[in-house]
Order: structure tokens, then C-alpha cells, then sequence
């Protein structure tokens, strides 16, 4: 088979079992005798593993056999082992633990045991478990904001990887993680918790349809999104509102609001000397700012998070966010929404002012409009099966595997350069469910907007309590002024950080 | 040594009622005592989280409470809470419960729906009610906007002045049920002969309430206070699932604080130690109120 022939079936198969036309495990079968998973398909990259060779191809019958090989292999002293992970419900988790694990479990002999939860609930059993240093778990799931508190309990992969050479994939690198992710989520320090695993990042998505019905183009800037917001509201409400959000009083998700909206005015949660900024002139210009963009949202923003807020999309109430593009491919299925086809991803509109440099913020903080809420898989320090762990961290982060999340977890955002590139991902590049069309915009934010929380320790309890709960009270109309909420927020979180 | 062994072969024997009480000792050592003491122990002492154990702090988690407006906020909108959703479920269930009191056709039926409320684990009701007051789609919040009770810019959960309002919708749905279970079973013990005197005295039926009914339920409405009292002082569930305490601390109850602090913050002692407040609460509040309505067990 001709390699353009052979690029043209893959297509075709990948768009196949988007669209449900064939089984799950056709899909696998016959993509493995494509040679799915090769780099040499033509992604033109250097594919990290499983070097396809045309000359060999139609001998190749499975490209990810490697994989399973190299699984099959290095899990022989550890058959019957039984690995646990509690993790949150994203696209990688639910792909790997609804669909992946069983290829896995099969090659390793290992069984996986994958609790999916919700965010804080994770943040319960990772805490309680290294609390406890009982072990339960022998992966965690890291949220990027709890990098700093779990740095000393996992493994550091470049140290597993010498440490342990003939447990090492293959070409596993973690150079070909997109590097801005790996500072961004899994370095604290000099020490990386982990490798990034997932990446939801703020993107713009909007309803094209209203948009050119309005008679606007996409927003370049934020006080442009708000004119064409409030335009919208004005022309359309109650029926439809310009922008969402996701603002409920006291969770993580309010907290992910804020940060975008002060990052894009300039603005930083600490300054260099590590004292809470967000009520200098900056922060307060941004809180001003979102009240305003408030008033075009539904009413029901201030109690949704992000699960409200991707619903009032796709139910058709509102007509653009600025939020995680994990949704979009959401969006795109019509036997989900109802905007299917009608939603258009862009990167966030610029900055109001220059963003503050990491020099001029406090523990690590990257300003940027994308904020991004990524997490890392690493292996627990207190587990009782590291090896095993690792093995099975390295297959569930591998290029293959990624490729395989993306094009079965609906498109979600791959944490590997290379995996961008890969024939298969690019083929679900049109409408439809699973789509990767918003996967470029996703790129190009990661590389030039991303905006990355600060980490310390006391940054769970800041960004899970201290300032969405009064961020909350402030949108319930507890204080007198912005600047107030700003001042009390200010002399709360510093008391957090002081101890 | 003889009496040792003879006391001992009498402890064992079916004669002692030891061996009989003796599962039940364990589990109120096991689940009851061991967790109050360590609590109680815990209470002196905070987890580390760099050193990875549990150190002595002294009083500093006691005092830390006073100086805590998180606490305070929590304190107050438990006994709003309690106090309101007391005195509703009180006069809403015996209301109820008078008008069930009836021998008429489809009466019990209707009794018997009336447990099925009860049978719905509080998270899930929580739930329901997050969709009935829904601001975009909730019944609720449709029927108040059409009578002019909502404008539609306030969400119920969402608004401070109306959020524990919200919550406590759910709660009356669910629990108002039990007080009407108790106090029918309560009309239903009643003696008829001072019902007689009455109506030969000519007594209105207020007169009849006030004057016999609710003198002879006294102590069946104190024992349902009591039971739903100390229910709603450790009430959880629906702030959890329904607000998560917010908007704002509006809806922060005292147990959401202390598993806030125990579990996401990993504050062990700090949690501990509000519980024990919450406990040292109950405890006196209920003793109290036994005190108070001379209940005797």
C-alpha cells in the first residue's frame, strides 16, 4: 500500500469510528494493521517510539504491538499486580479506564483499579493518602495547583528513568511533553511532580452563527468581547447572553474565572515579594471588568461551574465562553447539543495591558489569558508497587497512547508535541463528535497565552476556599466595592501564607 | 484465688449479663468512645504536613476558634437553620397530622406516601432540589418569577438572602414527613374521654387543641424535637451538594466547616475541634431541652 493511500484509509477509519459507523475494537484492529501509532506515516516529526519503517510495512500488522510488547515484557516480574488511581473525570482518565486500560491489563497481566471522581474529591484521598502514607493509591492524579504540597511524594520521572533503565519505554521522553506545560504543571522547583497528563486551558469559543448575524468578528480584545457580549444580551436576552461563566461561590472553578480576567488586566495574584496583588490598581480594573461582563450572563452563572457553564452553551442559552476547550468537542456532537457545527474556537482575546513577567509575580506564577488547569500522573512514593506504577505511567503517558485518548476521548488536548502531528489526530480535523479542529488554537495557546497558577503550598486551600468563597460573597453582593472584596481577600490570603 | 475464679466463672455464665452486653460494649468502645477520646486527643494536636505527622499544639486550635469568623459564621447559620427548620417541621407536621388524622377513604394511603420521603438519601434530594430551583430551567423558580416573587436576575441558591432558604426547602420536603409520623402515632394514643368532656362542655376545636391535644402530645412532640433537633444541628448534605456552603458563607454550617478543614485542608485538630464544639452544643442544648420538657427515657 502507497503511503498517501494508506494516510487516506487511515482517515477514513478514524472518521468511521467517530461517527459510530464501526466498533471500538474494529477500530483498533484495523488501525493497528494501518500502522497507526508510526511516525513515519508522514507526520514528518520525529516520532518519539515504534519507528515505522514502509519498507516493512505490510509485515507490520500492529504498530502499537510495540507498545504491548515492551508492556508484556517489562511486566513479567509484576503479573497479577494491582495498581490504583484516583483520578477526575477527564477525557484521558474515562478514555484509558473505559476503553485503553483493557489492552493494558491484558499485555501486563496487572490489573487497574481507576477511581474517577470529582476534582475535590480527588484532592480528599490524594491528601488523606499521603497524609496517612498508607499507600492506597500508586498513582496520583495531580492537579496543577497541589504540584508544590505533593512534590516530596512522588516519584521525579528523569529519576525513575535512570534509576530504573530496564524498566525505561523506549524513547519515552519527557522532552517531547510541549516544555511550557511541563513548567507550567509539573515542575515545583527543581523537581518535576510527575509528567502533564491532561491539559484544559482557556480558549475562546463562540457561536459563529451570532456572531455573523451580528455583524462581528471574532474578539481581539477583551473590551471588545464585552461590547459584543453586552450587544448580544441586549439584542437576545433572556433567550440567549453573550458570555458564560463558571461562578460558583466557593469552588476551584470561580477561582479559574478570576485569575483569567486579572492576568488579561495586567495583573497578578501575588507580587515578587509573595504578597496577595490582586487589589492593586490592576486587579481592581479587572474585577471592574468582570462585574460588567457579569451582567451579560445568564443568572444562573454565580451557580454553575464549569459543568453549568459548558451546559448553558450547548443548551443554546449563551453564545461564547471563555473556558476550557476540552468542551469543544463536546460542542461538536450533534447527539449532545444543539450547537453542533455552529461553535468556533479562537485563541482569548489579548491582554488589556502587558502581562507581568514571573519576575514580578510571587511562587512561580505565569500570567496569561489562557489560564490553563492542567495535571501531571506520578507515581506515589508511598506506594507499594512503584515499578509496576511506572510502567504503567509511562504507557498511559506514551505517544500512542495519547494519540489513542485524543481520537477516542473526544479530542481532548494532548500534552505531547508530537502527538499534534500524528496522521490520526489531524484526520478528526471537521465537524463532528471527537473533533480536533480546535486542537491548533489549543497549541498556539499553550505556546503564547498560557496563564499558570502559582505553586505553594497553601495554594489548595487559597484557591479552593479562601478566594472563591469571598469571590462568591462579593457576587452575592456582600461587599460595598470590588476594592473592598479585593482588600479582605487580600488580608485573608496573606494570613494563609504567613501560617 | 478461689473467689477470683468463682467471680470470673460468674461473669461468663449465662447468669451475669455480661456476655450479653458484652458485643455491645465493644462496638460503643470500638465506634463510640475510642473516636471521642482521639478526637478529644486530636483536638490538642495538628498535622504536619512537611513532617508528615500529628504534633502537640496545646490549646492553639481552641483558641484559634475564638479569633475565627469562618467559626462564628458557621455557628450562626447552623442555629438559624436549626431553629427555623424546628419550629416549621413542628407546626407543619402536626398541622398535617391533624388533618391526616382521619379514618376516611384514601387516608391511608396517603399516610403510607408519606414515608417515602424518608426513604430518599438527602444527597439525592439535594439534587432535586438543585434542579427545582434551577434559575434557567427549575419549576420552582418558574412558578415564583410568574407571581412576581423572583425578578429573574436573583438566583435562589445563588443570592445570599435567599440561598438557606433554598436549602431549607429541601429539608422540610424531606423531613416534615417524619414529624407527621410521630405525631399521628401520638394522636392515636391519645385517651378519647377528655375529647368527650370537652364537646359536652362545648368547647371550640382550638379550645380542644390548645387545652388537651397539645398538653397530652407534649411529650410526644418533645421526643420528636429531640431526635430531628439533633438531625438538624449536624445537618451536611444538602449544603454540600446544593451550595457547597456558599454563596459566600451564607450556607457554611458548622459540620461542612469541620469536614472542610479535616478533609480538603487536612487540618485534622482544627476539625476535630470544631466538632467537639458542635458536639459540646448538642449535648447542651439537648440536656437542656430534656431538662426543660421533663422528658424521662
Amino acid at each position: 500500500m502507497r503511503d498517501s493511500d494508506r494516510k487516506r484509509y487511515l482517515a477514513k477509519v478514524v472518521d468511521d469510528y467517530v461517527r459510530r459507523r464501526i466498533s471500538r475494537r474494529r477500530f483498533l484492529s484495523t488501525s493497528a494493521q494501518l500502522g497507526l501509532g508510526a511516525a513515519a506515516l508522514g507526520s514528518g516529526m520525529g516520532r518519539p517510539f515504534w519507528g515505522y519503517s514502509p519498507a516493512h510495512a505490510d509485515d507490520m500488522l500492529q504498530p502499537s504491538k510495540d507498545v504491548l510488547d515492551w508492556v508484556a515484557d517489562v511486566s513479567k516480574p509484576f503479573r497479577g499486580t494491582t495498581l490504583k488511581l484516583a483520578t477526575e473525570s477527564t477525557p484521558p482518565s474515562n478514555a484509558i479506564n473505559s476503553q485503553l486500560k483493557p489492552y493494558f491489563e491484558e499485555a501486563s497481566g496487572m490489573k487497574i483499579e481507576i477511581e474517577v471522581l470529582p476534582l475535590e474529591q480527588v484532592l480528599q484521598k490524594l491528601t488523606l493518602d499521603i497524609a496517612s502514607q498508607l499507600g492506597t493509591y500508586d498513582l496520583y492524579y495531580i492537579d496543577q495547583s497541589w504540584a508544590a504540597f505533593t512534590s516530596r511524594d512522588v516519584f521525579d520521572p528523569r529519576e525513575q528513568l535512570a534509576d530504573k533503565p530496564d524498566l525505561a519505554m523506549p524513547e519515552w521522553r519527557v522532552e517531547d511533553f510541549l516544555p511550557a506545560l511541563v513548567d507550567g504543571i509539573a515542575r515545583y522547583e527543581d523537581r518535576l511532580v510527575g509528567v502533564p497528563y491532561d491539559i484544559p486551558i482557556f480558549i475562546m469559543m463562540y457561536r459563529k452563527d451570532i456572531w455573523e448575524d451580528m455583524g462581528f468578528e471574532a474578539p481581539t480584545t477583551l473590551e471588545q468581547y464585552y461590547e459584543q457580549a453586552k450587544a448580544i444580551t441586549d439584542e437576545m436576552g433572556p433567550d440567549m447572553y453573550g458570555a458564560t461563566g463558571q461562578m460558583k461561590s466557593g469552588h476551584y472553578s470561580l477561582e479559574c474565572d478570576w485569575t483569567a480576567w486579572l492576568w488579561g488586566h495586567g495583573g497578578s495574584i501575588f507580587n515578587s515579594d509573595g504578597k496577595f496583588s490582586g487589589n492593586d490598581e490592576r486587579g481592581i480594573e479587572a474585577m471592574e471588568y468582570w462585574t460588567r461582563l457579569y451582567q451579560t450572563m445568564p443568572p444562573g452563572v454565580t451557580g454553575w461551574t464549569w459543568d453549568g457553564q459548558g451546559q448553558s452553551i450547548a443548551q443554546g442559552v449563551a453564545a461564547s465562553m471563555m473556558s476550557w476547550g476540552e468542551f469543544f468537542p463536546y460542542f461538536d456532537d450533534p447527539s449532545a447539543t444543539k450547537v453542533s457545527g455552529l461553535m468556533e474556537a479562537v485563541r482569548c482575546p489579548a491582554p488589556k495591558r502587558p502581562l507581568r513577567t514571573v519576575s514580578d509575580t510571587g511562587y512561580g506564577e505565569i500570567p496569561g489569558v489562557g489560564h490553563q488547569g492542567g495535571s501531571s500522573l506520578a507515581v506515589s512514593r508511598n506506594s507499594k508497587n512503584p515499578d509496576p506504577a511506572w510502567i504503567f505511567m509511562q504507557w498511559a503517558t506514551c505517544h500512542d497512547t495519547q494519540v489513542l485518548i485524543t481520537a477516542l476521548g473526544g479530542g481532548t488536548g494532548p500534552t505531547r508535541t508530537s502527538v499534534y502531528d500524528d496522521p490520526r489526530i489531524i484526520a478528526n480535523n471537521r465537524v463532528g463528535p471527537g473533533t480536533t479542529r480546535h486542537l491548533g488554537v489549543v497549541r498556539e495557546t499553550i505556546a503564547n497565552d498560557m496563564g499558570s497558577e502559582p505553586d505553594l503550598p497553601e495554594w489548595a486551600e487559597l484557591s479552593n476556599d479562601t478566594i472563591p468563597v469571598r469571590l462568591g460573597k462579593y457576587f452575592a453582593g456582600d461587599y460595598g466595592s470590588a476594592k473592598e472584596a479585593m482588600d479582605d481577600i487580600a488580608q485573608a490570603a496573606d494570613k494563609v501564607v504567613s501560617g | 484465688m478461689t473467689a477470683r475464679a468463682n467471680r470470673l466463672r460468674w461473669l461468663v455464665s449465662g447468669e451475669s449479663a455480661f456476655p450479653w452486653l458484652a458485643p455491645l460494649i465493644a462496638m460503643l468502645v470500638v465506634f463510640t468512645i475510642y473516636p471521642l477520646v482521639y478526637n478529644v486527643w486530636l483536638s490538642f494536636h495538628e498535622y504536619a504536613p512537611f513532617k508528615r505527622r500529628v504534633e502537640p499544639v496545646g490549646l492553639d486550635n481552641w483558641s484559634a476558634l475564638l479569633s475565627d469568623d469562618r467559626f462564628w459564621d458557621s455557628i450562626s447559620v447552623t442555629f438559624t437553620y436549626f431553629s427555623a427548620m424546628l419550629i416549621v417541621q413542628v407546626v407543619l407536621g402536626m398541622a398535617i397530622a391533624l388533618l391526616l388524622d382521619s379514618e376516611q377513604r384514601g387516608f391511608g394511603l396517603l399516610r403510607a406516601l408519606l414515608t417515602l420521603t424518608l426513604v430518599i438519601p438527602p444527597a439525592i434530594t439535594g439534587m432535586m432540589f438543585l434542579l427545582i430551583e434551577d434559575p434557567e430551567f427549575g419549576v420552582l423558580t418558574w412558578i415564583l418569577e410568574r407571581v412576581g416573587i423572583l425578578d429573574g436576575t436573583n438566583p435562589i441558591l445563588a443570592t445570599g438572602s435567599t440561598a438557606l432558604l433554598g436549602v431549607m426547602l429541601a429539608d422540610v420536603w424531606q423531613w416534615t414527613p417524619f414529624m407527621v409520623l410521630i405525631f399521628m402515632a401520638g394522636l392515636r394514643s391519645l385517651p378519647s374521654e377528655p375529647y368527650e368532656a370537652a364537646m359536652l362542655d362545648g368547647a371550640t376545636s382550638w379550645q380542644t387543641f390548645r387545652r388537651i391535644t397539645l398538653p397530652l402530645m407534649g411529650k410526644v412532640i418533645a421526643v420528636a424535637v429531640l431526635i430531628r433537633g439533633i438531625d438538624l444541628f449536624r445537618i451536611f448534605d444538602y449544603m454540600f451538594v446544593m451550595t457547597s456552603g456558599g454563596p459566600g458563607t451564607s450556607t457554611y454550617t458548622l459540620s461542612l466547616y469541620a469536614w472542610q478543614q479535616t478533609f480538603s485542608f487536612i487540618k485534622w485538630g482544627y476539625g476535630a475541634t470544631i466538632s467537639l464544639v458542635s458536639l459540646i452544643l448538642i449535648l447542651i442544648i439537648a440536656n437542656l431541652f430534656i431538662l426543660v420538657s421533663k422528658v424521662r427515657w
